[in-house]
């Protein structure tokens, strides 16, 4: 890795990391696009590389909202048993797709979350409105 | 919220979790983005708990995710560390900035950055 490009990952990480703060979004919908477009990764490595920074982000995020009584650990164990098999699902899918079909997805779920963000109150999401997928 | 809140159907929840595996899977996100409003709307869980509860479930979720990216080769660990890195203080300054103002006008602006971005993408 070069200077410039560790400056700019860390400004990358700094971003999303102060948006996912602020707004609760802007992990990985913000480092992906951030990634691919100001220092060129191929999209699957963006997509790869995201996924790993999530794992610590979440892990901490978690403990503290355990150790507040927030956590509801056997919800998240039966949500944990559908998504990693969904993981494993659409991580599959992902890699067996084109660079550039993949990367116009993501760009369309882009669209959703901030149209979403747009019409939604915060903490507030109205019923009538459309799921993001 | 009472202690004594019903428990959300646990095979409800696994199908939100399917959901939002897939879509982490496929676009390399955590999945929070389905999960906590699946959750809020369909299995009535309490936005802040459902957050919570959301976030615990991603860990395992992307963990299976990084490892099939990593034995694609599609995995830059060197990259995550600085991310993390960043990540880590960004969050740190994040909250203590979302608790002194409202969010409002900041959430507006992302959008319409994000509206931008995803063009940009779309049209390259």
């Amino acid at each position: 890795m070069s200077l410039p490009e560790i400056l700019a990952l860390l400004a990358i990480g700094l971003t999303a990391g102060m948006l996912a703060g602020l707004l609760g979004v802007g992990g990985g919908i913000v480092m992906v696009p951030a990634m691919v477009l100001f220092i060129g990764f191929d999209q699957h490595v963006a997509q790869g590389t995201s996924l790993l920074v999530i794992i610590p982000a979440a892990a901490l995020g978690s403990f503290t909202h355990h150790r507040h009584g927030r956590l509801a650990l056997r919800d998240a164990a039966a949500l944990a048993a559908g998504g990693v098999l969904g993981a494993l699902l659409g991580s599959v899918i992902a890699l067996s797709l084109d660079e550039e079909l993949l990367q116009r997805l993501f760009a369309i779920l882009i669209l959703a979350v901030a149209f979403r963000m747009l019409l939604t109150q915060r903490a507030a999401p109205t019923p009538r409105e459309p799921e993001t997928t | 919220m009472a202690p004594t809140a019903p428990r959300p159907n646990p095979l409800l929840l696994a199908a939100i979790g399917l959901g939002a595996g897939v879509l982490s899977g496929l676009f390399g996100v955590g999945g929070g983005i389905v999960m906590v409003p699946a959750m809020v709307l369909l299995a009535a869980v309490a936005q802040h708990r459902a957050s919570a509860t959301s976030l615990a479930a991603i860990v395992p979720i992307a963990l299976v995710g990084a490892f099939i990216f990593g034995r694609a080769d599609s995995v830059d660990v060197p990259a995550a560390v600085v991310l993390t890195v960043g990540s880590l203080v960004g969050v740190q300054i994040g909250t203590r900035v979302m608790a002194r103002m409202g969010a409002d006008r900041l959430r507006i602006g992302f959008a319409l950055f994000m509206i931008a971005i995803a063009i940009s993408m779309l049209i390259t």
